[in-house]
């Protein structure tokens, strides 16, 4: 309890030091809370996007077969004309595929090409089994039920670039901001070498001088910890907000000028039957929950303890003896 | 209740010889002085005294246990009080902390109702007790040092030049205080000194020149050669 209490005095002696570390300390634990909650609220959206999407799905042309009857491509191209010479299904015909067991229901959509329909599955596991009963219906083989993937890459794109963007983020600012923390430690640890020399050479144990640096690093840090978390939750949101407007910009950008016109008439049934361009409404809400406030809270510790190791071990591997005849 | 056989000691790094087959013996319930000039060896034995240091040769036999060989952390916490010549008080630290922690360490628990007491026995006011180390004149952070050193009670406290800093009045208290210590608490005091009043107190002199000691028997002018011992 004493070592506490000293480590507690400790913190109130130099006020200048460990202001230093404490706003170091401080702009990095911002930072962590900012990248891990998005990374975190990433992770989520691609979860329950994929979840729900997997349940979603249409009744899609099979590129290879429509490319070979419609006989200008050939093989696994696929023309605008061959798209527009297939058949497209009824309402009525919608309305008998969607009669099933296997469905818990159904939306109607209009498209460029006339009809088509999203059946939402009791569960994606379900979609073999519902294929079968379609073909039994008269579905025809040049047809295939397929889940939404042109939805799902259209939402995933900018948010898993948002989270590669986050994770990359988190992992230079828990290195860099750990090799300043280490150095301002090293230093702060180095004037207080003859403090520990006299501590050492009063019996008090290698251990418990350790104990007491560690104590200080943690406080410090603990107390940055909260003001860290308010930062960060006024924080993420706005930048994630921004980052994810500009990869959702730069993927559409990208898809304009990379897709070719096969790739885009394959799309085109998926893009045509969304009712709403997800990605163009995307909002990630980022909420620090309890399992993203302990791993923040973990890193920090960490590299704490880390930095605490790493400056205790530069001085306790002089004997006190050395340290107060240098001093002498 | 100390005894150093056949010690000897040299810098690491170096040929200098700064004793060889040394002998002494401490014994509870006296006041030793160790006088000698200025390099003669008087701190370094002090240092090993107190575990600071490790002889290279020889042994250091306290209370029938080689210091080399048993835990000289928990031996100068709790069996020893030092008095460093350069005082090695936690300068960021008040008066009245430093003695705290130093009872903390020893494990006789830091209370400051004892410490202010202590304090107060060498002249320094409840006030000044709560001033930082660096806010205290000289004399006045040597007395905080040996109120450090004897704080927990220690059964052996070892001073360099404990009173260099102190005007006439607080050095006859602090003798005082070492000397009620040794001879009415029973404890071990050895003492390094330059000053002919602190050996005034002294139960036995002995002085020291190139790595050999010689006793006083209460007459400074007639020096006996201490007997060394043959391997």
């Amino acid at each position: 309890m004493y070592l506490l209490e000293h480590a507690m005095l400790n913190l109130g002696k130099n006020k200048g030091r460990n202001m230093l570390l404490l706003g170091i300390t401080f702009a990095i634990i911002t930072a962590i809370v900012v990248a891990l909650s998005i990374f975190n609220a990433t992770n989520l959206v691609i979860e329950e996007t994929r979840t729900s999407l997997q349940s979603a799905v249409r009744i899609v042309p099979q590129m290879q077969t429509l490319g070979e009857t419609g006989g200008t491509g050939g093989g696994q191209m696929i023309t605008g004309q061959a798209a527009q010479n297939q058949a497209t299904f009824t309402a009525e015909q919608f309305s008998d595929f969607a009669n099933s067991d296997f469905v818990l229901g159904w939306d109607l959509q209009d498209t460029p090409r006339g009809t088509d329909a999203v059946f939402y599955l009791v569960s994606p596991l379900l979609l073999s089994d519902f294929e079968a009963e379609l073909r039994e219906k008269g579905l025809p083989e040049n047809y295939a039920v397929r889940t939404d993937e042109a939805a799902f890459a259209s939402i995933v794109a900018p948010v898993e670039s948002l989270q590669s963007l986050a994770i990359t983020f988190l992992a230079v600012v828990v290195v860099l901001g750990g090799v300043i923390m280490a150095l301002l430690s090293v230093i702060a640890i180095r004037e207080r070498k003859y403090e520990i020399g006299v501590l050492r050479a009063m019996g008090l144990k290698k251990r418990k001088v350790a104990f007491v640096i560690w104590a200080e690093n943690v406080i410090i840090t603990g107390f940055c910890f909260v003001l860290g978390m308010a930062a960060g939750n006024f924080l993420s949101q706005p930048i994630s907000d921004n980052i994810l407007a500009g990869q959702i910009l730069s993927n559409a950008d990208g898809e304009s000028t990379a897709t070719t016109l096969a790739e885009r008439l394959a799309s085109e049934s998926a893009d045509a039957l969304s009712t709403e361009n997800f990605s163009e409404n995307l909002q990630i809400d980022i909420l620090i929950n309890a399992t993203t406030a302990l791993q923040i809270l973990a890193i920090s510790l960490l590299l704490a303890s880390l930095v605490g190791i790493i400056s205790v071990s530069q001085i306790t591997k002089s004997e006190p003896i050395k340290i107060l005849m240098e001093r002498t | 209740m100390l005894a150093l056989k056949n010690i000897s000691y040299k810098y690491e790094g170096t040929t200098r010889t700064i004793f060889k087959d040394v002998n002494l013996e401490f014994s509870p319930g006296k006041v030793y002085t160790i006088v000698g000039k200025s390099g003669a060896g008087k701190s370094t034995l002090l240092a090993l005294l107190s575990g600071l240091d490790v002889a290279t040769g020889g042994e250091i036999v306290y209370n029938g246990e080689n210091l080399a060989k048993i835990n000289r952390n928990h031996y100068r916490a709790r069996q020893m009080g030092m008095v460093f010549q350069s005082l090695n008080l936690i300068p960021t630290a008040t008066a009245l902390d430093n003695i705290v922690l130093s009872m903390n360490i020893s494990g006789v628990g830091g209370n400051k109702t004892r410490a202010l007491e202590l304090l107060k026995t060498m002249g320094i006011s409840p006030e000044k007790s709560r001033r930082k180390i660096l806010k205290l004149s000289g004399g006045e952070q040597q007395r905080i040092a040996i109120a450090r050193a004897i704080a927990h009670n220690p059964p052996l406290i070892v001073a360099d030049e404990p009173t260099g800093n102190l005007d006439k009045e607080t050095e006859g208290k602090v003798l005082k205080i070492f000397e009620n210590i040794a001879h009415e608490q029973g404890k071990c005091v050895i003492i390094v000194t330059h000053s002919r009043r602190v050996t005034t107190i002294a139960d036995e002199i002995w002085h020291v020149e190139k790595g050999i000691f010689r006793r006083f028997d209460g007459n400074v002018n007639a020096p006996q050669t201490q007997k060394r011992r043959r391997k």
